[in-house]
């Protein structure tokens, strides 16, 4: 005998569906790496690349940073409008770094390089906000 | 003849003894002591002991320096490169400190003379999880002030 909320059921899942599959198509992954170098405690160079990932990335979520947007999905100038909070986050998920000083006859130089190597991030867009998750 | 059965049954009978001895130590305690050469020895021998023992933490603080450049375009800017320069420096520091530096020096000398004396530095390292505490800019000069708490069981992963 079919049972009075049926129906009911069904919708239900139609909704929890459409909810589900529009939730995964807001969420997209990048791949983004950082690299910069100071020289004798002057920074020399900064490099920020950005590229969505061609192929899906495996593994498990890390810590999440949320970023405020207006109704923009352009993750680069999202990250470039919150630049500082970024690189932090960046820093907090483990960076390289490599160090290099050179002393010749009481002369000193020396070359720093911090480097993310390439990652894979997973950005959720909502509303008001860039939900950017990295991937481990 | 019945010398060397003596003797053999002795020999036996003492590796037997120290088989048994060796079975009976208790069982070695988790810190190392260290034997120091002869003469050189203290009445108490030094002790090993453990930097970061299970269940504690260790907290590491670094002051970073940089400097702006002088090809600025306003102080904001400077600023900003001087902060990130900075950084860099205390992240240098915090691998100097946890993993240690490689250290390389060449003096060359001729006719009884240095002619050039070179000491090269280098550190590798992978730091996360490091905190900004305090950031001051004055007279061009950034300090970033850093600090990174350390468990036993970043080590033991």
């Amino acid at each position: 005998m079919r049972s009075r909320d049926g129906n009911r059921t069904l919708s239900c899942r139609f909704c929890t569906l459409v909810l589900l599959s529009s939730l995964a198509l807001n969420a997209s992954e990048y791949l983004i790496s950082y690299r910069y170098v100071v020289k004798n405690a002057i920074l020399y160079n900064e490099t920020l690349q950005i590229s969505k990932a061609m192929q899906k990335c495996i593994g498990i979520p890390q810590t999440s940073l949320l970023l405020q947007q207006k109704n923009s999905k352009d993750i680069q100038k999202i990250i470039y409008n919150h630049m500082n909070e970024f690189i932090t986050y960046i820093q907090k998920i483990g960076i390289n770094v490599e160090h290099k000083e050179k002393n010749t006859n009481y002369q000193n130089s020396s070359t720093t390089i911090l480097t993310m190597h390439t990652r894979c991030f997973k950005v959720d867009f909502n509303d008001n906000f860039a939900k950017i998750t990295a991937l481990k | 003849m019945k010398y060397s059965l003596l003797l053999s049954a002795l020999l036996s009978s003492a590796a037997f003894s120290a088989t048994v001895q060796t079975v009976q130590r208790p069982p070695q305690a988790s810190t190392i002591q260290v034997v120091c050469p002869t003469g050189t020895c203290t009445s108490k021998p030094a002790i090993h002991k453990d930097v970061l023992p299970i269940n504690s933490s260790l907290r590491i603080d670094v002051i970073g320096q940089g400097v702006a450049p002088t090809n600025t375009s306003s102080p904001a800017q400077a600023y900003a490169l001087a902060k990130r320069a900075a950084t860099a420096d205390a992240y240098r520091l915090i691998a100097e400190k946890v993993k240690g530096v490689r250290i390389e020096g060449d003096d060359l000398i001729k006719n009884m003379m240095v002619q050039r004396s070179t000491v090269r530095t280098t550190v590798k390292a992978m730091v996360r999880n490091a905190n900004v505490v305090e950031t001051t800019f004055k007279d061009g000069l950034c300090e970033v002030e850093m600090e990174i708490v350390l468990s036993h069981a970043d080590f033991a992963r």
